[in-house]
């Protein structure tokens, strides 16, 4: 057999509108300062007056599907519906195989981990009598597995928003979000989506000593967050790189907001969108290393 | 989608492969295991099993000594570093360091570093090396590649999620040249959790059969070297011309009942690739042996494909190796274009008696002579991920 283009009628290809360009619609941050970028401090290694992190609640959502939910979860599905609140958007524009998820984390899955391997360590440390299978596989925690993966977090966002779209689950720091907010602009010019929600959350508190000892890896203090920002097709054009130095936003970002991690970038957009009348805008973020950029002008 | 261009893509080629698996430390162990019906389910020795209800599952005994290999602790690193040896034997990678980028999906990276660093006299500083993205690192460093390093996490389907995101940095012009694919180390943590959630079978695994009861874990890791169509001239394994993912948004660790995201992406990648159901020759079912899965599977399938579906060869290698979860997705695409080249079609090992819910056309009982020149490859995974690929293998 021979290997072609499938036939696309000339009606549809008028139909259809080309996306040549995309844009930040908005962008919604919640960290341990507080809701929004006003919340946050001038300075915060200043602000965190010696703490090496800034906690985030529990978002107190209602409902018996969260309640097994881990706090990484719920902290993605208020950022979601944070920036739906905050945009007047309603769910149901965002509801449906129209629009992508990409979610990064650095570390938002440790806490799940974490609890995990703590399970199994108290349940060996404790003589167990039962007998046959109703010792064997009985384990503290069974549900809890799935969270380990870091794709049910964004699945529970889906779950929670109706969202049958294309997905990316991205994992790593500041320059793991530089390349998730690339695929969102991708798939929205490749015509796979009509919007997409890049979201990144990072949560510490339950890992802080392993944490403690990571220093050469991040920084301080840190400060858990959620954020969340919105593409559209739109007219400004992607420019997706690898600069050697840190743009005035992600000096800013991390000046104000403390370490973030995957958060950053989306921080950054956030800081930059207050000034960017013309909405062109770049963001770059640095992981382990690497340093990435994406600039929309 | 009303409203937008769909945009066929670009095919990128996919140059050579390297992996390693229960059945051997290259790719040519990997897939003599395949056509010749190995069986690679053994009792795991590595860490202790005794206290779960199953201890089987597809362990790598072996693993050759690896130059520099003595000061690499984490397991799913030697695997990966293991695997790049394989590849770099088949090709040379030519390209600018920061012109080369590193993509691996993953479903727990170096989560076995975290129980070591939490165990009674654990160090932890190895709990650095649990992060997920850690394996990706060490796997540039060792290729000296400067361009992006990415994980994907997208749980059983992140392989297939790589080798598509490679595919998008090619078209994108970001690289020349990308080490996909995917891998994942079996370690008492994930051997826990699914036996704590009833998925691992006692018996046999047996995909789309009658008696299906779960399926075993299997650690692997599997990589291909991809570049931009015409940049190689010589050999290759053949091409990826459509990827896409959906998200079920239903359920956290089972799949949609109906399989709409399943058949989303399959339908979405076939649109990539420029391609209908009718031009698709062979399918690498994700086929676990689960009972949900399988029919939702063959559901979709059946759906897709159409009037096809008598005809097309379906088979899955879950049963061989294990389910090899970030791995998964990598080693079935090269199967599937091994299949091409070779001429055969590996059978379902432990498919005896199909359950008519998930009736296909099986490749059953021995391998097929058949040279499927077009390909889909599906794959799922916790938290609805639903992910396909569209290759084309070529001749010899």
């Amino acid at each position: 057999m021979s290997v072609s283009a499938s036939p696309r009628s000339a009606e549809t290809a008028r139909r259809e509108k080309r996306v040549t360009g995309t844009a930040v619609q908005a962008v919604a941050v919640l960290t341990g300062w507080g809701e929004g970028i006003g919340a946050l401090p001038p300075d915060a290694a200043g602000a965190a007056a010696g703490r090496a992190i800034i906690p985030l609640g529990r978002p107190a959502l209602e409902g018996e599907r969260f309640r097994r939910a881990t706090r990484e979860c719920l902290l993605g599905v208020a950022a979601v519906d944070a920036l739906l609140r905050e945009n007047h958007v309603s769910r149901d524009v965002v509801k449906g195989s129209s629009t992508a998820l990409i979610y990064v984390t650095g570390g938002a899955y440790g806490a799940s981990n974490h609890a995990w391997v703590a399970a199994d360590t108290a349940r060996a440390a404790e003589s167990d009598t039962r007998a046959g299978d109703k010792r064997r596989g009985a384990v503290a925690g069974t549900l809890h597995f799935p969270y380990t993966a870091p794709s049910v977090m964004s699945g529970e966002v889906a779950i929670e928003f109706g969202l049958t779209g294309p997905y990316g689950i991205l994992i790593g720091g500041a320059a793991a979000t530089i390349d998730a907010l690339w695929q969102a602009t991708l798939l929205l010019q490749a015509g796979r989506c009509e919007r997409a929600l890049v979201l990144a959350v990072e949560t510490f508190e339950d890992c802080a000593e392993l944490y403690a000892r990571a220093r050469w890896l991040v920084g301080r203090p840190l400060v858990e967050a959620a954020a969340c920002a919105l593409l559209v097709p739109g007219t400004l054009r992607t420019r997706y790189d690898a600069p050697r130095a840190a743009s005035p936003l992600e000096t800013r970002a991390r000046a104000r907001a403390g370490e973030t991690l995957a958060c950053a970038p989306l921080i950054a957009l956030a800081l930059g969108r207050e000034h960017a009348a013309s909405g062109s805008i770049g963001v770059t973020g640095e992981w382990r290393g690497r340093r990435a950029g994406l600039y929309w002008h | 989608m009303p409203g937008v261009t769909r945009l066929r893509a670009e095919p990128v080629s996919l140059v050579a492969a390297g992996a390693v698996t229960p059945f051997g430390g290259d790719v040519d162990a990997f897939w003599s295991g395949l056509v010749t019906g190995g069986d690679a389910i053994s009792m795991i020795e590595r860490f202790p099993v005794d206290d779960l209800r199953v201890g089987r599952g597809g362990e790598i005994k072996k693993l050759r000594p690896l130059p520099g290999a003595r000061r690499v602790r984490c397991r799913a690193t030697q695997l990966l570093l293991a695997a790049a040896e394989d590849l770099l034997a088949r090709s040379a990678i030519s390209a600018a360091p920061e012109r080369i980028a590193v993509v691996l999906g993953t479903a727990l990276g170096g989560v076995g570093e975290l129980e070591r660093a939490m165990a009674p006299g654990g160090r932890v500083r190895h709990a650095v090396d649990a992060l997920y993205d850690s394996p990706a690192h060490a796997l540039a460093r060792r290729l000296g590649a400067r361009g992006p390093v990415m994980t994907v996490g997208a749980a059983c389907a992140a392989g297939a999620s790589a080798l598509g995101t490679g595919a998008d940095l090619l078209r994108a012009d970001v690289v020349d040249v990308v080490v996909a694919g995917g891998y994942d180390a079996l370690c008492r943590f994930v051997m826990r959790g699914f036996d704590a959630l009833r998925s691992l079978t006692r018996e046999r695994v047996r995909p789309f059969d009658k008696r299906r009861s779960g399926l075993l874990l299997g650690e692997a890791a599997g990589l291909v070297l991809m570049t931009r169509e015409g940049a190689t001239t010589g050999p290759r394994l053949g091409r990826l011309l459509g990827h896409a993912s959906a998200s079920d948004g239903s359920h956290v660790a089972a799949p949609d009942a109906n399989g709409r995201g399943l058949e989303l992406a399959i339908r979405s990648a076939l649109d990539e690739a420029g391609l209908t159901p009718a031009d698709v020759e062979f399918v690498s079912a994700h086929g676990t042996g689960t009972l949900v899965n399988d029919r939702i599977e063959a559901d979709v399938l059946r759906r897709v494909l159409g009037r096809r579906a008598p005809e097309t060869p379906v088979n899955s290698i879950k049963a061989s190796i294990g389910h090899t979860m970030g791995a998964a997705a990598a080693l079935e695409a090269v199967m599937c274009l091994m299949a091409g080249r070779e001429g055969v079609v590996p059978q379902t090992l432990g498919l005896e008696e199909p359950d008519p819910a998930c009736e296909l056309d099986h490749v059953i009982g021995s391998p097929r002579a058949a040279r499927p020149r077009i390909s889909l490859s599906t794959s799922l995974g916790f938290g609805g991920c639903n992910a396909a690929l569209v290759l084309e293998a070529v001749d010899r």
